[in-house]
């Protein structure tokens, strides 16, 4: 029981650590896809940690099973949400800068 | 004619199996009107979607039946990485020295399903992130770039977990 | 021991929670706000599990199931809304 125990608080530990770091570089970087790679990715492994310490602390079968398999599923729907609004960046980012371009192109003309 | 009449007795077999699975799992019922519900919605939305959950052309059992082992393998390789990647981000977070670029590549994977577990899974790889997979083509932007080479990048990017992709998929 | 993890997980997904709140309040464009919503997601993802496991009940468990498969159809909504108006 000792042992779920003080495993279940180094997972806490690491997570903390790359939550904080993640919000920082949420804070800290200039444009949109670097913040989704610190926010996104340090999330993603702070809360994935978090998940791995709930699973050992969890009081019965039937509900650590249920975290087993939230576990197994936020590994599958985490990186699909990120990729989702990695793309809508793209193109937004796209879209500004033809727009820009034909702007300059006005001013020229 | 013959033969696609029974990939597509096969194919409604196959979803209607996992669609009863995934049912069992999460109702996590086992009373016996539980279990014969579940078998009807099984086969009524297997009847009505199975050419869309396994289209036509995917001719091979291999395709989206994987290795066990590889496949546990690859999780556990996945989790690795994971941490591996947000280690690299801290450093970039605390140095901030990046050096953000797009870069483009091709994959040979053959099957629709290895390609979008490829792509999740190089979401986990430091520094990469997957924005874009249009059949076999993929976009990727990568934060800590070395090299804008196409066929370097792609190296750099996903050797590896095409190996191991490989062998659990095809 | 385990009630003093609990709680303070509670206490750190919080700060995580008004962090990107603050990210999401602030942010200059479109993305940045969607990147925020994207770490919030997961962070109430974890508040819920958190909640089941502390109470004991696995109906918080269930909800936080079915919020982990289908939380990504919302950000398709949303991009989806946002890249029409931008066209239109």
């Amino acid at each position: 029981m000792i042992i779920r125990e003080i495993l279940a608080l180094i997972a806490f530990l690491v997570g903390t650590f790359f939550g904080i770091f993640g919000m920082v570089g949420l804070f800290r970087f200039r444009d949109p896809y670097s913040r989704l790679h610190a926010g996104s990715l340090c999330g993603t492994t702070a809360v994935f940690s978090y998940l791995v310490a709930l699973l050992l602390l969890a009081p019965s079968l039937a509900s650590g099973a249920r975290v087993f398999i939230i576990l197994v599923f936020f590994l599958i729907s985490a990186p699909t949400g990120s990729s989702i609004v990695g793309k809508f960046i793209w193109e937004s980012e796209d879209a500004t800068r033809q727009r820009s371009a034909m702007k300059r192109e006005d001013k020229s003309l | 004619m013959n033969s696609r009449r029974v990939w597509a007795i096969l194919r409604f077999v196959l979803t209607t199996l996992f669609l009863y699975f995934v049912w069992v799992l999460f109702t996590s019922d086992l009373g016996l009107f539980s279990l014969l519900f579940g078998l009807a919605a099984s086969v009524m939305t297997a009847a009505l979607t199975y050419h869309i959950f396994l289209p036509e052309h995917e001719a091979n059992l291999r395709f989206f039946t994987p290795h066990f082992w590889a496949l546990i393998r690859f999780l556990f390789l996945m989790v690795f990485s994971l941490y591996q990647s947000s280690f690299q981000v801290v450093k970039a977070v605390i140095s901030g020295n990046t050096n953000p670029r797009i870069v483009h590549f091709r994959t040979r994977l053959r099957s629709d399903l290895a390609r979008t577990v490829l792509a999740n899974a190089i979401t986990f790889t430091p520094g990469t992130m997957t924005l874009d997979l249009n059949d076999d083509h993929l976009t990727v932007h990568w934060l800590l770039c070395s090299t804008t080479h196409t066929k370097a990048a792609g190296e750099a990017i996903k050797t590896k977990l095409e190996h191991a992709l490989g062998r659990t998929w095809l | 021991m385990t009630e003093f993890i609990l709680q303070s997980m509670l206490v750190m997904l919080i700060i995580f929670a008004i962090g990107t709140l603050l990210r999401l309040l602030l942010g200059p464009t479109a993305s940045d706000r969607l990147v925020a919503l994207n770490v919030l997601s997961a962070v109430s993802l974890a508040l819920l599990v958190l909640w089941g496991i502390r109470i004991g009940r696995t109906l918080y468990l269930d909800v936080a199931l079915v919020y982990d498969i289908f939380g990504f159809l919302g950000f398709l909504a949303i991009t989806r809304f946002l890249k029409d108006r931008k066209e239109g």
